[in-house]
């Protein structure tokens, strides 16, 4: 019984560490820029079918994941500069539209190029396999995962709270105004942090791939998934992403367990709930606490 | 709002600058489309179906600013009610259509009761989220929606007793361009009467129109009611038209597309619904020949391209392309 | 003066053919192309162009006059029965078919029965499997198969073959269900028992959660019912991921084994156990022929499946009716001329029920097993001409 318990945290927090892996860039942007960007999902899509096509065709694992990252923060370089930074001043219903577009025309060349199909990224063969830990095996992808995402979520961490990047950062969501009046290049900041949260999706698409699974409506299936982790944790709060995250990763999977049918819903309901009672969301940061 | 704006549709209506040839042409062509449509008939209710969609969300997202992507959440509530209505209680049309609305309009009430003080990003969340929990009901209950096979067994009786409800489509046709001419005209009446005008005012600048002490949490709530039941008219539509209602009625997609099609035609129009309707599902139908994602494509570069230089949406493509050519013609003159 | 011959020529030739004129019979055809299951739409048009290059794109009707057989095909995008509905009201009204067949998915096969009684067209399904799909309309007749053939053999054949306990996990669809019925009935009848059942959702690619539920019931085996394409591959890789072909569980299944698939799968289905009713390296001639000419026209894409046989027997039983009552009978005419027919197919021996006009035909017991280096099905057990049982358990109130 324990075991299974114990199963069951492991099976969510893996799939919390991909929500957190992909998201954490979302609230960032979303907390810093004060732009609502629905396209988020594609960045996650795309790292992941560079993942995929690389490992189908040879190339190294960990290759093809660095080239993956490397690929969607270029992407990801490019759209900032081109069409999201027009967004800044437009309305949030422009931001939502336009990232929508986004979406529709990313869909469709991934489709063109890759196929309906869904696509698979070649996992090492010791990453497919169960491991003995101890009392019973367990899938050696999902520890992977959570050991990707922990190292990650540590890294962003003293990134953040440690560096001086991380000071103008926190500086520049809490009160972007006084961050300009102090002379912070906050526009080089918004497009280096857009590189990085993108980079990040990239990477958590590509080794998410066995939780998410690629297919070209992955960016419109699971841009709700997205954003509740960034609206529930606070916008612009890592720490509130991690802990959504997890608690998204949680509860889903114990829902999938023992309530099979009816955990989908009310998910979504406990979301509407949540939002209801802390619309800022349950981490959020300070300025807007 | 010192004198209205003739560029805008409110100031066109209310300066009376939309003449009368202006309103007729959209009626005219679509009787004139009855008589010659032959086999897309259907194809025409369909367009008909979503304009009526789409004018419920230029209400609300359009002139109160109401920025929601879960339209499809009454759309679908109509259209399963109505679909539910047929088969337990009773197949007529008038009846089944005017309880879905009602249902409808109760469910936006609520709804909007409980997130409309809300705003932004988390106002948005919550209408996805709302959304996302009717549809992952919705498929699940299989013993009510049927899941993802559809609720089938939806026998419509003929409207007024006479006119049946076949897979040539007449009755559906004439039957939703009249309840879309209901619908407008209601539309046009509250949006020209001075409550409409203080929506305008509430979506530019709500705190000062508390300042002036407009009671702006319920005249969104009413707006927001109004544009449920709508949208709950258009969904009850689409289920006597095509006598079957599947889970899509109620998918995210569809509560996207809808805002898509608005901001192409033309928010703030109410005829921008005609024209973003019709144009999108013209080119999905054409392009959907081509292959079948191509139109994905398409509609994500009009939309890009909507948003960054044509923040009218199509119909106001008149207004800017003579401002270009106006600015041509000045450095020209140089 | 060459263009006044050639226009003589044409001329005449049309003069020739005037007595035999050519009639056109439209087949509007509506399958999937992209999407999950994206595989069905292309399975069925090969299969159909290649019929029609061995038997030729015309068929002689009834009076001697030459009927052109054409073929429109429509996308259904894997998306919901209201498209499938749309489509097949547009081949109808726009492109004027007097027939319409495909259907891989059984929502879409349903929601046309009204319009297949109101436009008095025939529906010739090619896969759809739920039992109750012919009974929606006297204008169906199925070439495919039923769920309930497959699940009531495999549960019986578990049982007599020394599996004591099942954890079924199947689709949450309709022939989701029938398989699980079947399978639970006739594995009890013959002495098995159900340890535990699941029901995933229809566009599932996340099994962990039901594998571990699996697991945790210690069954002899799993039964799993999938849509064939990415959830049956997402499933087999969550049963070795997870641990349960390590722990000695079998794995029962049905058409997720098909050839077309095994590609996809590695080394770890070897011993996997499946029902169906094609398998697709059986040596009689007829599969002989179809196999063949599909290689030759499509080189590596021609891999046949039961796509390709169910559309491969629909096109033959078509040219049976058309020959007998020509290319403007009335709808219920072609379906009476299928009645009743038994076909040699690439099967093995069919007949069309006369009275449900349904599909009744052999049902193979098959083992994965590596031949010559490839994954292959191989026949291990035969049950000839099977009724549907879901038929013959609810026969139509009189």
């Amino acid at each position: 019984m324990l075991s299974f318990a114990l199963t069951v945290l492991l099976d969510g927090i893996s799939y919390g560490m991909v929500l957190f892996i992909i998201s954490v860039g979302l609230t960032v942007t979303m907390g810093l820029m004060r732009v609502i960007n629905l396209a988020h999902g594609s960045f996650a899509m795309i790292g992941g079918y560079v993942a995929g096509y690389l490992t189908q065709h040879g190339v190294d694992f960990f290759l093809a994941l660095l080239l993956a990252t490397v690929a969607a923060g270029l992407l990801g370089a490019l759209c900032e500069v081109t069409v999201i930074r027009p967004l800044y001043r437009k309305g949030e219903l422009a931001q939502v539209l336009l990232t929508i577009g986004i979406v529709f025309v990313v869909t469709a060349l991934i489709t063109e190029i890759f196929g309906a199909f869904p696509y698979r990224v070649e996992f090492p063969v010791y990453l497919t396999q169960p491991l003995d830990i101890g009392f019973r095996t367990y899938p050696a992808y999902r520890l992977f995962l959570i050991l990707v995402g922990g190292i990650i979520a540590l890294i962003l961490w003293l990134l953040i709270e440690g560096s001086l990047y991380g000071a103008k950062l926190r500086a520049a969501v809490d009160n972007p105004r006084m961050a300009r009046a102090v002379g912070m290049n906050v526009s080089l900041l918004f497009t280096a942090t857009f590189i990085v949260g993108t980079a990040l999706a990239g990477l958590g698409g590509a080794i998410g791939a066995g939780i998410l699974s690629l297919e070209p409506s992955y960016a419109l299936k699971y841009v709700v998934l997205f954003l509740v982790v960034v609206i529930v944790g606070g916008e612009g709060s890592f720490k509130g992403s991690f802990v959504a995250a997890m608690a998204l990763g949680i509860i889903d999977t114990t829902g999938k367990y023992f309530v099979a049918a009816a955990a989908p819903y009310l998910l979504y309901a406990a979301v509407f709930a949540l939002l209801l009672w802390r619309p800022q969301g349950i981490l959020p940061p300070k300025s807007l606490a | 709002m010192a004198t209205p704006n003739p560029a805008t549709g409110l100031g066109a209506i209310a300066t009376g600058q939309l003449s009368v040839v202006g309103h007729a042409l959209p009626w005219a062509i679509a009787v004139a489309f009855f008589f010659l449509a032959g086999g897309y008939l259907s194809f025409g209710t369909q367009v008909l179906i979503w304009i009526l969609f789409a004018l419920s969300l230029d209400l609300a997202l359009g002139y109160a600013g109401i920025v929601t992507l879960g339209q499809a959440a009454f759309f679908g509530f109509g259209a399963y009610a109505a679909g539910l209505f047929a088969i337990h209680v009773s197949s007529d049309p008038i009846l089944g259509h005017l309880i879905a609305v009602a249902v409808t309009a109760l469910f936006g009430l609520v709804t909007g009761a409980l997130i409309l003080h809300t705003t932004g990003v988390t106002f948005l969340m919550l209408t996805l989220a709302i959304v996302s929990v009717m549809f992952e009901y919705a498929n699940q209950a299989t013993k009510l929606t049927g899941g993802d096979d559809g609720l089938q067994g939806v026998n419509i009786a003929p409207l007024f007793g006479l006119f049946e409800f076949t897979m040539f489509g007449q009755t559906a046709y004439l039957y939703a361009l009249v309840v879309l001419f209901i619908w407008f005209v209601i539309a046009w009446r509250v949006v020209s009467s001075p409550f409409g005008r203080s929506l305008d005012g509430i979506r530019q600048n709500p705190r000062r129109m508390r300042a002036i002490g407009t009671p702006v949490w319920w005249r969104l709530l009413a707006i927001y009611t109004l544009s449920a039941a709508m949208a709950g008219s258009a969904g009850a539509l689409s289920t006597h038209a095509t006598r079957f209602v599947g889970l899509s009625v109620l998918s995210l997609f569809t509560s996207g597309i809808v805002a898509v099609i608005l901001i192409l035609g033309g928010i703030r129009r109410l005829y921008g619904a005609f024209v973003g309707a019709t144009i999108y599902l013209l080119v999905q139908d054409w392009s959907a020949k081509v292959s079948p994602y191509f139109w994905e494509f398409i509609v994500g570069l009009m939309l890009i391209a909507t948003v960054l230089f044509l923040e009218g949406g199509l119909m106001d493509l008149g207004r800017v392309m003579r401002s270009v050519l106006g600015r041509i013609r000045k450095a020209d003159s140089k | 003066m060459r263009k006044l011959l050639s226009g003589i020529c044409a001329l005449g030739v049309v003069a020739m053919t005037g007595s035999a004129s050519a009639e056109t019979f439209k087949i509007g055809l509506i399958a999937s192309y992209t999407g999950a299951f994206a595989t069905w739409g292309t399975q069925f048009q090969n299969a159909i162009e290649a019929f029609q290059s061995i038997h030729g794109k015309s068929v002689k009707g009834p009076k001697g006059e030459i009927i052109d057989v054409q073929l429109v095909y429509r996308d259904a995008g894997s998306a919901g029965p209201d498209k499938a509905k749309q489509l097949a009201e547009e081949l109808v009204l726009r492109e004027k078919v007097s027939m319409l067949g495909g259907f891989e998915l059984s929502p879409h096969a349903m929601s046309v029965a009204d319009i297949s009684k109101q436009a008095k067209v025939p529906i010739v399904v090619m896969n759809a499997a739920t039992a109750s799909i012919t009974r929606g309309s006297p204008y169906y007749v199925r070439t495919s198969l039923t769920i309930p053939q497959w699940g009531q053999a495999i549960g019986k054949w578990a049982a007599e073959n020394g599996i004591k306990k099942v954890y079924t996990i199947t689709s949450d669809y309709a022939p989701g269900h029938d398989a699980e019925a079947y399978f639970h009935k006739s594995f009890k009848a013959a002495g098995g028992e159900i340890v535990g059942a699941d029901r995933t959702a229809l566009r599932e690619t996340n099994f962990a959660v039901y594998m571990e539920k699996a697991l945790q019931a210690k069954p002899d085996a799993v039964y799993m019912f999938q849509p064939g394409g990415s959830p049956s591959i997402s499933f087999v890789k969550a049963f070795s991921e997870r641990g349960l072909k390590q722990a000695g569980i079998k794995l029962l299944g049905n058409g997720e084994f098909a050839e077309l698939y095994l590609p996809h799968f590695s080394d770890d289905v070897i011993g996997t156990i499946s029902v169906n009713h094609y398998t697709e390296t059986n040596t009689r001639p007829e599969n002989k022929i179809m196999r063949d000419q599909l290689i030759k026209q499509f080189g590596e894409k021609g891999v046949t499946d039961i796509a390709s046989v169910g559309a491969w027997d629909a096109m033959a039983l078509i040219y049976i009716a058309l020959r007998e009552h020509g290319a403007s009978a009335d709808g219920l005419k072609y379906i009476d001329a299928m009645k009743g027919k038994t076909l040699a197919s690439p099967r093995g021996p069919i007949m069309i029920d006369p009275e449900e006009r349904d599909i009744i035909q052999n049902i193979y017991i098959r083992r994965i097993e590596k031949v010559g280096g490839k994954l292959q099905n191989v026949d291990i057990a035969t049950i000839p001409m099977v009724k549907d049982p879901w038929k013959i358990d609810n026969p139509v109130k009189r």
